[in-house]
């Protein structure tokens, strides 16, 4: 196959710099030069759902199928077009079906296969593809959250709640809300060998911090050990502590962190998180978990996390309605947050709202796709391999 | 759109409850589209062989006057200038049973309807009835043949010449025009005086196929608006009752052109998924925007759901209409008694007594809407034109919808929203407009600055200051343009104009001291400048959430600009997502008041005389109120009607 053109190149570097109307402008003109690249098309078509036009991406991608097949980009976009424009959801149930044919251990596919489904009523079907995707990726956060409202709908709040608190736990948006409390620009720190830190508290802190970021552990527990060693009412490290207990499922262990550095300074806003999710994993301490994210909501004003937690914890309380002004207040600050879209979806089912839900659910799973970054990663994939 | 003094009698055979006054309004006719069939799996010959006269009797007993019929064409002319006679004497029998019943026909010739194939004629073999020679002449040749058999009956009451669905196979405005031209004359030839009609909304019509439809529309007496289900989807996405949705049918209304009667068409839902309170708020929202915007009547998309294969949910074509205010066997559903409850209201509203406030704002909709791809002007300048008028009506300002091309003489305020070109005649006409007292505001929607526009608005342009993540507001001048708020919002603002002040003031600028907000005094006139465009930042949100601080600047701004001009809300009003209109009467007024709120509101309303009582107005006790102000509650979508007697 064909380099891809100046014009192309062109475009896709206006349209990664967020320029949407010149980058469809240059699509045009590349698409001058050559009709035939499924590329352009599919670029062209991933622009015009970046800005809403439907029924142009639709076009466009299924023009870029039509030319390329296994053009995965391509029916992300159409499956996605499809989505938005409603009550077209047998196509958009194809659409997802032949993208998980074509690209088989994509997660993604699979969990807006489910969405198509159930929206289109069949939800064991839909169910099943949301397991799927677990299956090949069992950190699919999307996928957890919609089981967690397919067992709301079936079974009621008390079934469906762990899958809620699960889902958060693998939405990487708590983890970055902890690092954001503890100060440390986690994405900035190196993560250095053992043997390289420097043995004094400070580098050992943020040297734990940043395995910690990366799923380490052990290694962040051991640095932490070392400090706590030398300082044993060190509050960061106690905290911290309490959050590697918590990744590892040890509640009690986290509990008792989160306690010890409370008892050190009440002002320790990782450690009334770290309380506040240890309360929340065990449901008879669910009032206690209330009271703390109550309290972290003033700690760490201006987050929109702290007031996703207190409503989940409301959730587990049954008051419904307080749950809901909870996560109204999470989404004034942070309207793009996924995880208080998805409780706001709940919420709605508790009262018979199903439309209000389904708009929460369709707009929690628009801001997923797009923080993650759904379009680049296949169409690189297929940019890279043409020039293989 | 007036219907005759028998219709008129017939329809106080129906009695409100109220002694005396007729359950229909006759200048506010009613009706509902009535489609060939009632079940995807039963044949157009079966609903041909039904009997019409019990639906007609239950659309006079909801106090409907307007029924809209589709001709089949391969029925009636199943061989080449061979009519049938059953087909003939069937639509005998339904102009009869209109005629019994009250009701007003609409007959529409060439529907292109998905199940009913009313166009699919055997012996034309494929050839497109929109272009082929030999085809237009059979369908003139049709024409012909049923509107002789009908001139003279007082039951129908225009000819529609095809629907929106038809005209979108057309590939050219000229095509339509030319096709349109020939049908009409065919009718005129046998009929001079009856209204023809052509049922497309011209903006959902340039949407759905790119073809310009107003020239074909300007030979017609009664013009269409109606939103489809797929400009539903592009101009204000999310569910049916929410957000912008609910004001997309009155925006449309005014679209449409002007200085003809607009028939508010296919009113109510369009898709099966909606529950059955959520079809109740969309008909409610829509048929009291109609009454509240100036539409000359309205039309229900359905009579009865159509009963569908079992496929949940039903694959709804955005053509395809199958929600009606009647499930498939015929039992009232919600929107059921929302029709009668409107019907019943409406009743009461003498518009020969009672005008509507005149709009002397205006949204002007520039001509780049028309512009090719890969111009995305086009796509983005509906989105934000919308977002100004409800902007605008949030102010409670009257507000129209006008074309570039349009006259700007009869409006006192005109908004031009993010707008990337106008053409230097158009500059020169705003700037001749402005000079003699116009007040215009302008959003930057990024390209150049014109001289004239330089001059008008009394700035330099120091160019593009690029794309920015943050909406920052600042304000320089308090109270100048209103109650400016300053704000400081995460929104996507795709441009922003670098302004020097020149001889403008500044209003307003961003967090870098950059002007944001201009205002010049222009000969008589004001010409204020917004740097960014803000109405398309709206319009672009789409599943993103609308940043409110926006909203409210916007409402604020226009607001305050018709306060100064001299046009501004004649109700106060201090709920922003209620609508409001006055109906002006000699010796009292009538008050509608719509929310378009999912959450119920309690709208403080002020006037600047002092009222003296206020009753609803379907009847009962008057309400004393002995001052200038007082309070309505409504629902969530709730409506109120009210006469209002001045002390």
């Amino acid at each position: 196959m064909a380099e891809r053109s100046q014009q192309v190149l062109l475009a896709e570097g206006l349209a990664r710099q967020g320029r949407i109307a010149p980058a469809v402008t240059a699509c045009y003109q590349a698409l001058r030069a050559d009709e035939r690249d499924p590329l352009v098309h599919c670029l062209l078509g991933g622009l015009m759902l970046e800005e809403g036009f439907c029924e142009q991406a639709a076009t466009s991608a299924a023009r870029a199928i039509e030319i390329d097949p296994g053009c995965a980009a391509a029916y992300f976009v159409l499956g996605l077009a499809y989505d938005r424009m409603g009550g077209m959801w047998d196509r958009s149930v194809l659409v997802w079906q032949e993208l998980a044919e074509v690209v088989p251990d994509l997660a993604t596919a699979y969990v807006q296969l489910g969405e198509a489904l159930c929206a289109a009523s069949f939800a064991d079907e839909a169910v099943a593809a949301w397991r799927r995707a677990l299956e090949i990726d069992p950190r699919e956060p999307r996928a957890m959250y919609h089981l967690a409202v397919a067992a709301l709908k079936r079974e009621g709040m008390a079934t469906a709640l762990p899958g809620f608190r699960k889902a958060g736990e693998l939405d990487p948006s708590q983890d970055e809300f902890f690092f954001v409390l503890t100060g440390y620009d986690v994405d900035g720190l190196p993560t250095l060998g053992m043997t390289e830190i420097e043995a004094d508290r400070t580098s050992r802190l943020r040297a734990a911090h940043a395995f910690a970021a990366n799923d380490e552990l052990f290694k962040a527990a051991e640095l932490i050990r070392l400090v706590l060693g030398e300082h044993a009412d060190d509050i960061e490290a106690i905290s911290l502590m309490a959050h590697l207990y918590l990744k590892q499922e040890s509640v009690n262990e986290a509990m008792a962190c989160a306690l010890r550095a409370l008892t050190l300074s009440t002002h320790t806003p990782t450690a009334v998180y770290a309380l506040g999710v240890a309360f929340a994993r065990r449901p008879a301490l669910a009032d206690h978990a209330a009271k703390l994210f109550s309290v972290l909501t003033t700690m760490a004003a201006g987050h929109a996390m702290p007031h996703v937690l207190h409503a989940e914890s409301l959730l587990a309380l049954q008051r419904y309605s307080n749950a809901g002004e909870a996560y109204r207040a999470a989404l004034a600050l942070d309207p793009g947050c996924v995880r208080a879209l998805f409780g706001q979806a709940a919420v709605a089912l508790t009262v018979g709202d199903h439309t209000g839900a389904e708009w929460a659910i369709r707009r929690a799973a628009y801001h997923d796709i797009r923080r993650r970054g759904y379009f680049w990663g296949p169409y690189d994939a297929a940019a890279g391999g043409r020039e293989q | 759109m007036n219907t005759d003094a028998e219709a008129r009698t017939r329809a106080g055979r129906s009695e409100s409850g109220a002694p005396g006054v007729a359950r229909r309004n006759p200048r506010f006719p009613v009706g509902v589209n009535y489609y060939p069939l009632d079940s995807e799996v039963s044949t157009w010959e079966e609903w041909y062989a039904g009997d019409v006269d019990g639906d007609f009797a239950a659309f006079a007993a909801a106090g409907l006057t307007l029924v809209r019929i589709f001709i089949s064409w391969k029925l009636f002319e199943p061989q080449v200038d061979r009519y049938s006679e059953q087909a003939t004497d069937r639509l005998r029998t339904i102009v009869d049973a209109a005629a019994i019943h009250g009701l007003r026909l609409m007959v529409c010739f060439f529907a292109d309807d998905r199940h009913a194939d009313l166009l699919d004629v055997v012996w034309a073999r494929k050839r497109d009835p929109r272009t082929d020679s030999y085809l237009i002449e059979r369908e003139t040749a049709l024409v012909r043949h049923i509107v002789e058999r009908h001139r003279a009956d007082r039951a129908v009451f225009a000819w529609e010449l095809a629907n929106e669905v038809f005209c979108c196979g057309f590939e050219s405005a000229q095509a339509l025009e030319s096709w349109a031209a020939t049908l009409r004359e065919a009718v005129r030839e046998l009929d001079p005086d009856r209204p023809v009609m052509l049922s497309f909304d011209p903006e959902t019509l340039f949407h759905a196929a790119r073809v310009d439809g107003r020239g074909a529309l300007r030979e017609c007496e009664i013009a269409v608006s109606h939103p489809t289900m797929r400009y539903r989807t592009y101009a204000a996405e999310g569910p049916i009752a929410s957000g912008s949705s609910t004001y997309l049918d009155s925006f449309l209304l005014h679209m449409g052109p002007s200085g003809k009667p607009v028939l508010f068409d296919d009113v109510g839902s369009h898709m099966l998924e909606d529950s059955h309170a959520e079809e109740a708020a969309a008909l409610r929202c829509a048929l009291y925007s109609g009454l509240m915007n100036g539409a000359s009547g309205a039309l229900v998309r359905r009579w009865r759901d159509m009963a569908t294969d079992r496929r949940e949910p039903y694959f709804v074509d955005p053509y395809e209409a199958v929600v009606g205010v009647c499930d498939s066997g015929g039992e009232p559903k919600a929107a059921m008694r929302e029709l009668d409850a409107f019907t019943r209201m409406a009743a009461h509203l003498d518009l020969q007594t009672y005008e509507l406030t005149a709009e002397r704002m205006a949204v002007v909709v520039p001509a780049e809407r028309r512009a090719a791809l890969p111009a995305l002007a086009s796509l983005y300048t509906p989105r934000a034109c919308l977002e100004s008028y409800i902007r605008a009506k949030e102010a409670h300002v009257p507000v129209t919808m006008t074309h570039e091309d349009d006259e700007f003489d009869p409006f006192a305020v005109l908004i031009v929203p993010s707008v990337t070109d106008l053409s230097d005649t158009t500059w020169e006409r705003l700037g001749a407009w402005v000079q003699v007292g116009g007040s215009l505001v302008f959003s930057y929607g990024g390209g150049e600055f014109g001289p004239a526009a330089r001059e008008i608005f009394g700035v330099d342009f120091l160019g593009h200051g690029g794309a920015r993540t943050r909406a920052t507001c600042r304000i320089a001048q308090q109270n100048l343009l209103g109650a400016l708020e300053p704000f400081e919002v995460a929104a996507e603002v795709p441009h922003f104009a670098l302004l020097g002040a020149g001889t403008s003031t500044v209003i307003a600028t961003d967090s870098a001291g950059s002007p944001l907000v201009t205002l010049n005094r222009y000969g008589q006139g004001r010409a204020i400048c917004v740097a960014a465009p803000f109405e398309r930042v709206l319009g672009q949100a789409g599943l993103r959430t609308p940043p409110a601080e926006v909203q409210t600047f916007l409402r604020i701004l226009y607001g305050a600009v018709a306060d100064v001009a001299g046009c501004g809300p004649l109700v106060d009003c201090d709920a922003p997502g209620v609508e409001v209109a006055l109906f002006a009467g000699e010796e009292d007024d009538v008050l509608l008041l719509l929310n378009h709120m999912g959450e119920p509101v309690t709208a403080s309303v002020g006037f600047v005389v002092s009222v003296a009582s206020v009753t609803d107005i379907r009847g009962g006790a008057p309400v004393a109120v002995g001052g200038r102000s007082f309070s309505v509650p409504l629902g969530q979508y709730g409506v109120m009607a009210l006469r209002l007697c001045y002390a």
